[in-house]
């Protein structure tokens, strides 16, 4: 390679990597910007002339963080368990169990996602509201506890495996569960951890159906609980800003928890040679 | 400019599902809803507000204190909603039959809910409140389509124009600043001359109520068609077009919203922003050299200056509407609001209440010559953005006349599709 080709790489990596992250700089320096520095200097300043913490501090004084980061976790522990354990078996069982109408339900889960929630999500409120859970963090999460399209992904990471692989295991005696258990589900290891990381960012980031379940205070989600951050009438960017750092540092934490995983989901679909 | 007013966004596959599903939650007294309040004014109500508990706490605790006392027996329950989705939530409470008492709704919220049958008709029930507000409050929640008037009007909200006065000088605009459309216009063409795109006057297309302060008449008597695709209206779009047309207009101003239009005024590139009573402390908090070359100068309008409201509705589906009336009616009377008044940056609906020494009594200060000469304006001002005007329409509106400005359509077929787009979502 010469020095020139090395050159434009790194450049093309550099442009994507402002491309992406620049959104995410400019947050975190505007959630640092001080009451002395002006947020629409042109050109934009991207180091705080005025650092100062005071916005986080402000955040937590106005808001009860903590108190909605418990009921946001709550939440996210409910809907990633539910899809890593539901969609699972759920996948198995309509890549590899032989049953009446599969097609059908397959068929039933695709069409589940074309469905905007927009369209149902009053229908959903009924639903939720007359089984009890309005204003409850169940209510919240159950609906998307096991979501079609992690269904899909996982029937399709089962299908990948070669069914030699199993048919071993049964001539060897293995019954469904242990097949299941022994055989399929570390191959789909990888898939699973980004059923696992997609449904911990869709819980985490809903609004507006926590906005629709939820009434009292004490159980709002962090996304409704940082909307008080907007002002009555109007709004402290750098207060938002803070707003969103604080909400985006557990996807970050749980991410990279996750990536070893992740990767190596994407790379390897799980099965060797 | 009402922010507030512009963060109602999406909600009219959700209106539409209401409708459909109030009648299908078993409300079967919907044509004739509750005629007269009658019962004790005792017992539990909620009471809900919009996005004010950061800040206003103190004032509505007392609030609700106060009513206690003055009505032994009674318990008010208050609520507060988050910014943003607000319409939403109403569309969905009300749909499961759990709309609070009183609610605190915009006249969109207002007219969505009132066709649905989920709010009290006053004219029925209290029609005498009327003697209590300012004649253009109380006229906003009335919905002609309907034939009532259901909500209490609370505070209003209006502002003048805010100039920067740096940009204006820089692209020739001198002496005095424009305060009606032909001269703001005249100002944006020679700034177009100028400076091209580095800075324009308008930031932001028409919306509903600038066709209202331009002398388009919106809607007919009965309040079931638009007509701001008459002459005139054709003629506001036009003077967009030429604006556009001599580079006095970017065209990323084409798709901004109010938002936008602020954010671009923060960063210098227009001079020209019709403000609110609250936009001054905004700029000194977030744009402090902006602020310093700002000037402040009355409304732009053709007519009366334009205003926005919230009120207080009362729920039809309430078990305690007495109460509920009762609170509705203390929270809106001229004490309370001028109370409130005081902490916020808004303008109470209550007659008489403009005439108090808050709103006219000059100090010397910025704030207070704000405060004043938008107290003026809000007592004559109209609610020009009519509540059967929904969001969905606004945004269709606004591309429509992108469309037009851009010159990809003619300007009469802009405003009649809009027009015709705006009657198809009248609720039927």
């Amino acid at each position: 390679m010469t020095r020139g080709q090395k050159a434009l790489r790194y450049g093309v990596l550099l442009g994507f990597f402002l491309l992406l992250a620049g959104p995410l700089l400019w947050q975190l320096s505007l959630s640092l910007k001080g009451a002395g520095d002006d947020l629409y200097a042109q050109p934009p300043q991207l180091v705080p002339s005025d650092p100062t913490l005071g916005n986080y501090s402000d955040v937590l004084d106005r808001v009860p963080v903590l108190r909605y980061v418990a009921n946001s976790g709550l939440v996210a522990l409910m809907v990633v368990g539910g899809n890593v354990i539901g969609a699972t078996l759920a996948g198995y069982a309509l890549a590899r169990m032989k049953f009446r109408f599969r097609g059908l339900v397959t068929g039933l889960f695709v069409v589940a996602l074309l469905v905007p929630i927009e369209s149902i999500i009053i229908a959903q409120f009924l639903l939720v509201r007359s089984s009890g859970l309005a204003d409850t963090l169940l209510g919240v999460a159950l609906p998307t506890c096991v979501a079609a399209l992690n269904v899909l992904l996982m029937r399709n990471a089962f299908q990948a495996i070669p069914p030699e692989l199993e048919e071993a295991a049964r001539v060897d005696g293995a019954g469904v569960w242990r097949r299941f258990w022994y055989i399929c589900a570390p191959q789909v290891r990888g898939v699973m951890t980004v059923v696992a990381i997609f449904s911990f960012v869709g819980a985490w980031n809903d609004f507006l159906w926590p906005l629709i379940v939820l009434s009292s205070e004490e159980n709002y989600t962090l996304t409704l609980g940082l909307n008080r951050l907007r002002g009555t009438f109007f709004s402290d960017p750098r207060l938002i800003a803070a707003g969103t750092i604080i909400a985006l540092a557990p996807i970050i934490a749980v991410f990279a928890l996750l990536q070893r995983y992740f990767f190596r989901g994407l790379q390897a679909g799980g099965i060797k040679g | 400019m009402s922010g507030k007013r512009v963060l109602l966004a999406l909600p009219a596959v959700l209106a539409l599902s209401l409708s459909a599903c109030g009648v299908a939650g078993g409300s079967s007294d919907d044509s004739d809803a509750q005629s007269t309040v009658s019962g004790e004014v005792k017992g539990e109500i909620s009471f809900q507000t919009w996005n004010l508990k950061g800040g206003y706490e103190e004032y509505f605790n007392g609030l609700v204190k106060d009513f206690e006392e003055a009505n032994p027996g009674t318990t008010v329950k208050w609520i507060d909603q988050p910014a943003e989705g607000y319409q939403d939530k109403l569309s969905a409470d009300a749909a499961a039959g759990a709309l609070p008492d009183v609610v605190d709704v915009g006249p969109e919220a207002a007219f969505t809910l009132a066709s649905a049958g989920m709010l009290l008709d006053l004219s029925k029930t209290d029609a005498e409140a009327e003697a209590n507000y300012l004649p253009k409050a109380w006229e906003a929640n009335h919905f002609p389509s309907l034939g009532g008037t259901y909500a209490y009007p609370w505070y209003l909200n209006t502002g003048p124009s805010f100039f920067n006065t740096a940009v204006l000088e820089k692209c020739g605009v001198t002496g005095e600043l424009p305060t009606s459309y032909d001269a703001l216009f005249t100002a944006g063409m020679t700034m177009a001359e100028k400076c091209k795109s580095d800075a324009s006057m308008v930031g932001r297309l028409p919306a509903i109520e600038n066709f209202g302060s331009y002398g388009v008449p919106l809607m007919d008597e009965a309040g079931t068609t638009f007509t701001f695709n008459d002459a005139k209206g054709v003629e506001l779009v036009n003077h967009y077009k030429e604006l556009f047309a001599a580079g006095g207009l970017t065209e990323a101003t084409l798709n901004e919203l109010q938002t936008g239009e602020v954010d671009a005024f923060k960063a210098g590139q227009v001079g020209w922003l019709p403000g609110s009573s609250y936009t001054l402390k905004d700029l000194k908090e977030t744009a402090p050299k902006i602020a310093e070359t700002t000037e402040i100068s009355p409304q732009i309008t053709n007519d009366q200056p334009n205003m926005y409201i919230e009120s207080l509705a009362v729920s039809a589906k309430s078990e305690n509407t007495a109460t509920a009336v009762a609170f509705a009616k203390f929270a809106t009377d001229r004490e309370n609001q001028l109370a409130f008044s005081q902490q916020a940056a808004i303008f109470p609906s209550a007659a008489g209440a403009l005439e108090d020494e808050y709103f006219t009594k000059d100090d010397g200060t910025d704030e207070t010559a704000l405060r004043l000469e938008s107290a003026k304006a809000v007592s004559e001002a109209i609610v020009y953005w009519p509540a059967a005007f929904s969001s969905k329409s606004v945004d269709y509106l606004r591309e429509q006349i992108a469309l037009a400005v851009l010159g990809k359509k003619d300007v009469q077929e802009a405003l009649d599709e809009s027009v015709e787009y705006a009657n198809g979502n009248l609720p039927q």
